[in-house]
């Protein structure tokens, strides 16, 4: 039997090394005796072994590459803060440890289930961590089956290097930032007041730009004297993630000054910030998890079901059927009509989300004379095949901001329109392109 | 989650070029746990699992013998794409059975591959969504389709430029901003195809012609319907014995018009009583 079984543990040895995992042969022997006598056949208990090992084997992370849902991964990283909170956990009071951890190139929260005794400044290497989705971004959480080892203080660069904060422009605002400092112009400012644990505070929402991108903000400080086109020079203000979209918030440890365009020359204008965006490749949208402010332009290869007319519950907006919200019980349902279409223009595909205006605009119908056809037709469908007729195969551009969803990239237009007949122009820059290579393949013949 | 798959965007001629299918095997899982599609590489590495097209439904037929199943030609400036809706698309199937040919059509689908036992192979689109448009979209699907073919041509060259294969020149292609999936796919068609430069130079010769199609319209601000050129050509070639059907075709097409648009023309002709058909292959002008 033993001498049997050797090249088949030969075999998988090699497997697993070509996959970079090592594993010793008298563990491979053991794994494979033991599904052999439960009478595995032979290839279902290697391939068996073989998984066994690959989802044991650790992939090590650098910080900026975690996304929420990872299972099992080795990560190292200096912990810049940690605080010790305690919770109820499942009618138990449990002690859990939070803050941040960083390495060179990013930095993000932990949760440690466990009591490690961790300190600020600490580098550790976290075996088996996982990661989930905490305030919209990702957070690496170990505990009773994680292994936590501390490692020498020159592994990672010191506490100040690592909590310095980088001057960056819009475009590269990234989740992994925690603070940041940048000079921007202001594009749309407005106050609202929100209700923070039972108290009124008036807070600033906004748009910034610069030549780079465009970002929302939320100011928790007063920003007198401020407005709609001033230049300003933002310090240390805090990374937030929203829907895969970073936005800037302004704290008590944010530095706002007003910068002198006149004195100061800077890259951009409010004129040459606050232009639409030019359309770019949905294959470019879909390589982010959400973007702010961007246009497709792309053919409608399918209208999505639960376009048309739907009803919606009072309270809480979602869409309901035959007046039963699934929070509100009964309801007097809402009429709404919207569209989502999936949009493709060849290099990739998002759904786009349409609400009752822009809908009206682009299926040329008012949600009355929508009513109306349901009403004819007999059948809440009526509508949706309607559209479907419309729309299926038209062009379409929209501008609007995109997030990451369990159906792929999502963009909710703001705006919505037929884009220009430019084929014109197109074809002659085709026949161009196809005759300067004509007369290239003759200069090189 | 899972990408959708992205409706590729090419040619007839391309797409019926395409004899190599690629399907994953069953306990193959991609990366993201997701399952891998099943996928056509077309000669210039396309890879294709969903296609948009665009063209002149020429011909609809009914092929089934116990179920319907519709066969359609949508032709564009290249070729023929070839629609089979059965059961299984009850709503292409019915749109297909009631629609008046000729007229232009969007289709989206998946690429079928057919490969029966005697090494042929056959490629046809299975419509999940097909709808009736208009010249203008027609137009703009060329260009479209043109500049994304001509992007693959060109990174083609690169490929073949660079006399890598493989892994090799995967990396090559992706370090040359091709993206990923074409850069994957021109390896494999590469390897399967034997892609070369004169294959490149025939499909870009498909493509300009294509392109060219549109400039004949477009430019030419006062164009006169098909039909009257037609009626005007019947009228000339009417010796008082009416016109053969065959001849007109010949005729009208030495003078640059094609076959579908000289057959929907005589449709509509018909159609309009402006002429009739006294014998089967014979036409006479109402004068």
């Amino acid at each position: 039997m033993k001498n049997k079984l050797a090249p088949h543990i030969e075999e998988l040895t090699k497997a697993l090394e070509n996959i970079s995992i090592n594993v010793d042969e008298s563990q491979i022997r053991v794994e494979l005796e033991k599904l052999l006598d439960f009478r595995v056949p032979l290839d279902e208990a290697k391939r068996t072994i073989i998984r066994k090992f690959k989802s044991a084997s650790m992939p090590v992370m650098k910080i900026k590459d975690i996304t929420a849902g990872l299972k099992g991964f080795e990560v190292t990283g200096r912990i810049i803060d940690v605080t010790e909170k305690t919770v109820n956990l499942r009618g138990k009071e449990t002690v859990i440890f939070s803050g941040t951890l960083a390495d060179e190139d990013g930095a993000c929260t932990f949760t440690a289930w466990n009591d490690y005794s961790l300190k600020s400044g600490d580098v550790i290497k976290i075996k088996n961590a996982y990661s989930r989705n905490w305030h919209n971004r990702s957070e690496v959480n170990f505990g009773e089956r994680s292994g936590v080892e501390k490692l020498p203080d020159d592994v990672l660069p010191s506490m100040d290097e690592l909590t310095k904060t980088p001057i960056k422009k819009l475009r590269d605002v990234v989740n992994t930032d925690l603070t940041i400092s940048s000079v921007a112009i202001i594009l749309e400012f407005s106050h609202r007041n929100v209700n923070i644990k039972g108290e009124e505070v008036t807070i600033i929402e906004g748009v910034l730009a610069d030549e780079t991108a465009k970002l929302p903000f939320t100011s928790w400080i007063p920003l007198d004297g401020l407005d709609i086109g001033n230049t300003i020079r933002i310090e240390k203000a805090s990374v937030r993630m929203f829907r895969g979209v970073p936005s800037l918030n302004f704290n008590d440890n944010t530095t706002i000054t007003a910068v002198d365009t006149s004195t100061e020359e800077m890259p951009f204008t409010f004129e040459s910030s606050n232009k639409a965006p030019e359309p770019i490749p949905i294959s470019e949208i879909m390589e982010n998890d959400g973007m702010f402010d961007v246009v497709a332009l792309g053919n409608i290869i399918s209208i999505r079901p639960g376009s048309g007319i739907i009803t919606r519950c009072p309270e809480c907006n979602r869409v309901i059927q035959k007046s039963t919200c699934r929070v509100h019980a009964t309801v007097e349902g809402v009429k709404d009509m919207r569209i989502k279409a999936i949009l493709d223009d060849g290099t990739g595909a998002v759904s786009v989300m349409l609400n009752q205006e822009l809908s009206e605009i682009i299926y040329g119908r008012s949600m009355v004379e929508a009513e109306d056809i349901i009403q004819k037709a007999m059948s809440q469908e009526a509508v949706f095949g309607d559209m479907r007729k419309v729309l299926t195969g038209k062009y379409l551009a929209v501008r609007g901001n995109t997030s990451s969803t369990e159906f792929g990239i999502m963009l909710v237009a703001s705006s919505a329109w037929v884009p220009n007949n430019d084929i014109g122009i197109r074809v002659n820059a085709l026949k161009e392109r196809m005759g300067n290579d004509q007369t290239g393949d003759i200069d090189n013949g | 989650m899972v990408d959708r798959e992205v409706a590729q965007r090419l040619f007839a001629k391309e797409f019926n070029d395409s004899k190599f299918n690629i399907h994953p095997k069953p306990d193959e899982v991609s990366f993201d746990g997701g399952h891998a599609p099943n996928f056509i590489v077309s000669p210039l590495g396309s890879k294709i699992n969903r296609l948009f097209a665009t063209g002149v439904v020429t011909e609809i037929d009914n092929i089934g013998t116990e179920h319907d199943l519709w066969r359609a030609r949508v032709v564009d400036p290249s070729g023929a794409f070839i629609v089979y809706a059965g059961q299984y698309q009850p709503e292409a199937a019915i749109f297909l059975s009631t629609l008046e040919i000729p007229a232009y059509v969007s289709v989206v689908g998946k690429a079928r591959i057919y490969e029966p036992e005697d090494g042929s192979v056959f490629v046809s689109i299975r419509p999940e969504d097909i709808n009736v448009i208009d010249s203008d979209i027609r137009d703009r699907w060329i260009v479209d389709t043109a500049e994304l073919t001509l992007d693959r041509v060109d990174a083609f060259s690169i490929a073949l430029a660079s006399g890598l294969t493989g892994t090799e020149l995967f990396e090559h292609l992706v370090q040359n901003n091709i993206p990923k999936g074409l850069a994957e796919g021109i390896s494999l068609a590469l390897d399967y195809y034997h892609t070369n430069e004169g294959y490149l130079q025939n499909l870009k010769n498909a493509v300009l012609n294509c392109v060219k199609s549109i400039g004949s319209e477009s430019d030419n601000e006062n164009v006169v319907p098909d039909e009257d050129l037609i009626l005007k050509l019947m009228k000339e070639m009417d010796t008082g014995k009416g016109i053969d059907y065959a001849e007109l075709i010949i005729i009208a097409k030495s003078r640059g018009m094609a076959e579908n648009v000289i057959v929907a023309a005589v449709r509509k002709l018909l159609a309009k009583g402006m002429c009739y058909e006294p014998k089967i292959g014979i036409l006479k002008v109402v004068s």
